[in-house]
């Protein structure tokens, strides 16, 4: 156990409250300690970041080194590009891992091909300006001269023929002679896309229309919705503009580096790896807590909080494994959601409840623009600051969400609150902390205690499970052994 | 259901005429009059597409004066044809559809019931598609197409393009082809087709296998 980690700090954003606003973090509360992920998981691969003051340098040569590698012939001088980003990457580590991605891939770029008209396109979820925020903010619109913008699934699309019949994706995604895909192995929703095609899903999602991504999201089922990605991916117009991807190499606990191909299925089947092993033995560990308090603390929607590396839509899904494939809902995903009946109870009985050890939801910090409701609904929660809980109130996807919570004046208070309502003092913290995570000492007992027998669990019994469900080389685990 | 508790509201000196807005509302409740954007007040459902694509930041939403509620009450219409619809777009009638205000599939068989004949109407009515305006565009598309409706997209508007590939459609050899890396294309169908075929009498007794 050491002493708390400092969280990501508050951020300005139009989806959140004012930071000034945000008085107190609940790793600065009596009895919280941090655990260290690789204390928890010796197995862990060293980091490069966060790692020191030149931690961020280190991510600008690891991905020049990997670029480096990259056949980028097809790249003519007169030709255009477009690189892109989607909002989740901003959300790892800080984001400027990230961003660094992003500017190193255009400097590669243009120093190899003598390509000039290289341009950002990044997209979002739901909410529409996350991307602007992000590209003002991190300096991206000056780094790239001006031609870095952020798109929105409601953009104006483009009809793409697949081998499932037409899809749409975003006209400016595609303006470009040459398309880049900078993203990360970080898993983030596993609720959604169980680990499957998990370096394609952009192409369904945050470079994709919203008749494409209801598509994902309605019309295929729980885990077919995976195809929705490769389908885009595949199809001739995407693949005649397909130049590489450049990932950051993440784990839970820090980013490894980086890993560019002009192979996304071979970068696939690395970050389904990675996915199914560092952030398995999380996921799986946080199943095993028995009981809690869950503090969200993070600059995000509230189900895109972290604590090591794992969001709170997954934890409310840790009480069974979201990445064996033979289940066909988690307890938390859209259609399962969707599946409740006007009861409020799932209308079939062999549909998992929300993570029963979850006794009570302290929000701390988190922000709108992402539907909600049903996480209150079947949480009991608390929302700290009335001005917090207007800001739900205001908006369009949040408008129940405060019909099932409680607002208190402070974090303090809450925390009161909820440890007498539950009697219990096991806490842990979303709240993003870089290399482990904030807990309470109890919870960090547990953990410690637990990590073992988990650890083994994963490597022996589940990971090679997985990883098969998922037609990935299983040889693959020999080799890293060698 | 929506409880509409905004308004979009148009700074006439910011805004350029470009008419971005009036091709993301999804109620067509926007227009541009004498290059100015104009708002409909009584059709707007306060989704906040318009604020969040304005490339000038000239709306705002703000609290209405009186509140909408809108609705469609699913009593007041034959529960045979709002059970026929869903069916026939493969949802159970107490699905949830839209995730952001909860509206479910009976109620949009309703609205269609009531006389909707377009994803627009179908908003106008239930609210569906004006929460975050993206995930539930192809379940209203499906249950139109399921009633009879014929479909023409907005000319010259972005709310939406066309339906698309559903579990029911995915050729049989791209399930075989892509057989082995996780997609579970039959399986998923079955379970689509279980709960849409539920009996709601049945709902929470019924076990399946994983």
């Amino acid at each position: 156990m050491h002493k708390p980690i400092t969280p990501i700090s508050a951020k300005p954003s139009q989806y959140g409250i004012n930071p000034a606003l945000v008085k107190k973090r609940a790793s600065e509360l009596p009895k919280m300690c941090s655990l260290n992920l690789q204390d928890l998981f010796p197995d862990l691969p060293e980091v490069i970041f966060p790692a020191g003051p030149n931690a961020i340098d280190d991510v600008r040569k690891a991905a020049i080194e990997s670029l480096k590698k990259v056949d980028m012939s097809m790249i003519k001088s007169e030709d255009s590009v477009n690189v892109l980003a989607s909002h989740h990457g901003f959300t790892l580590f800080g984001g400027e891992p990230y961003a660094e991605l992003l500017k190193a891939i255009k400097d590669v770029v243009e120093e190899k091909t003598g390509c000039k008209e290289v341009r950002l396109r990044a997209g979002v979820g739901m909410r529409f300006r996350e991307t602007e925020e992000y590209i003002k903010s991190y300096g991206l619109d000056t780094y790239y001269h001006g031609k870095a913008i952020g798109l929105a699934p409601v953009d104006e699309g483009i009809p793409i023929e697949t081998e499932i019949g037409t899809l749409y994706g975003l006209k400016k995604i595609y303006d470009a002679d040459w398309i880049i895909h900078a993203h990360h192995t970080d898993v983030r929703e596993v609720h959604f896309h169980r680990q499957v095609d998990k370096a394609v899903k952009p192409f369904g999602m945050s470079y994709a229309r919203i008749e494409t991504r209801s598509t994902y999201h309605q019309n295929l089922g729980p885990r077919a919705a995976n195809f929705t990605a490769r389908a885009l991916f595949e199809s001739d117009f995407v693949q005649s503009k397909f130049a590489f991807a450049s990932f950051l190499d993440v784990g839970p606990h820090g980013i490894v580096g980086v890993d560019s191909d002009n192979d996304l299925y071979a970068l696939n089947d690395r970050a389904t790896f990675i996915g199914c092993q560092r952030y398995g033995k999380v996921m799986t560990l946080f199943g095993e807590i028995d009981e809690c308090i869950a503090v969200l603390d993070f600059p995000c929607p509230v189900p895109y909080v972290f604590s090591a590396g794992v969001i709170y839509a997954n934890f409310t899904g840790a009480n069974v494994d979201l990445y064996d494939l033979k289940t066909p809902l988690p307890s938390y995903t859209w259609y399962t959601e969707a599946f409740y009946g006007k009861n409020d109870k799932p209308l079939l009985g062999d549909i998992p409840p929300i993570n029963p050890a979850i006794k009570m939801c302290v929000h701390n910090y988190a922000w709108t623009g992402y539907p909600s409701a049903f996480f209150s609904k079947h949480i009991p929660t608390i929302v700290v600051g009335q001005e917090q809980a207007n800001l739900f109130d205001r908006d369009s996807m949040n408008l129940e969400y405060m019909d099932y919570a409680v607002s208190i004046k402070s974090l303090e208070a809450a925390m009161e609150f909820a440890y007498q309502t539950t009697g219990i003092d096991k806490v842990i913290i979303f709240d993003g902390a870089m290399g482990g995570m904030n807990v309470s000492e109890t919870m960090a007992e547990l953990l410690l205690e637990k990590a073992p027998l988990v650890s083994e669990k994963v490597d022996q019994e589940l990971l090679p499970k997985w990883l098969k469900q998922r037609g990935v080389d299983v040889s693959i685990l020999d080799k890293l052994k060698k | 259901m929506k409880q509409v508790t905004l308004l979009a509201k148009v700074d006439q000196d910011k805004c350029i005429g470009c008419k971005i807005c009036t091709k993301v509302c999804p109620v067509l409740s926007i227009s541009v009059v004498n290059r100015k954007a104009v708002v409909n007040e009584d059709d707007c459902r306060a989704c906040g597409n318009c604020e969040q694509r304005c490339p000038s930041h000239a709306i705002e939403m703000v609290p209405r004066e009186k509140p909408l509620k809108v609705y469609v009450d699913v009593t007041k219409f034959d529960q045979g044809k709002i059970s026929e619809i869903c069916e026939k777009a493969h949802f159970n009638p107490e699905q949830v559809l839209c995730y952001c205000t909860g509206v479910r599939a009976d109620e949009v068989a309703a609205a269609i019931l009531d006389g909707a004949k377009t994803p627009e109407a179908v908003s106008l009515m239930t609210g569906i598609r004006t929460g975050c305006t993206i995930e539930c565009v192809q379940p209203v598309l499906r249950m139109l197409e399921a009633a009879g409706c014929e479909l023409k997209p907005n000319e010259g508007g972005w709310q939406w393009y066309g339906t698309t590939a559903t579990a029911w459609t995915v050729p049989k050899e791209v399930k075989e082809k892509y057989s082995t890396r996780g997609f579970y294309f039959e399986e998923d169908r079955e379970l689509l087709d279980d709960i849409a075929k539920l009996n709601v009498e049945e709902k929470g007794g019924k076990n399946r296998d994983a």
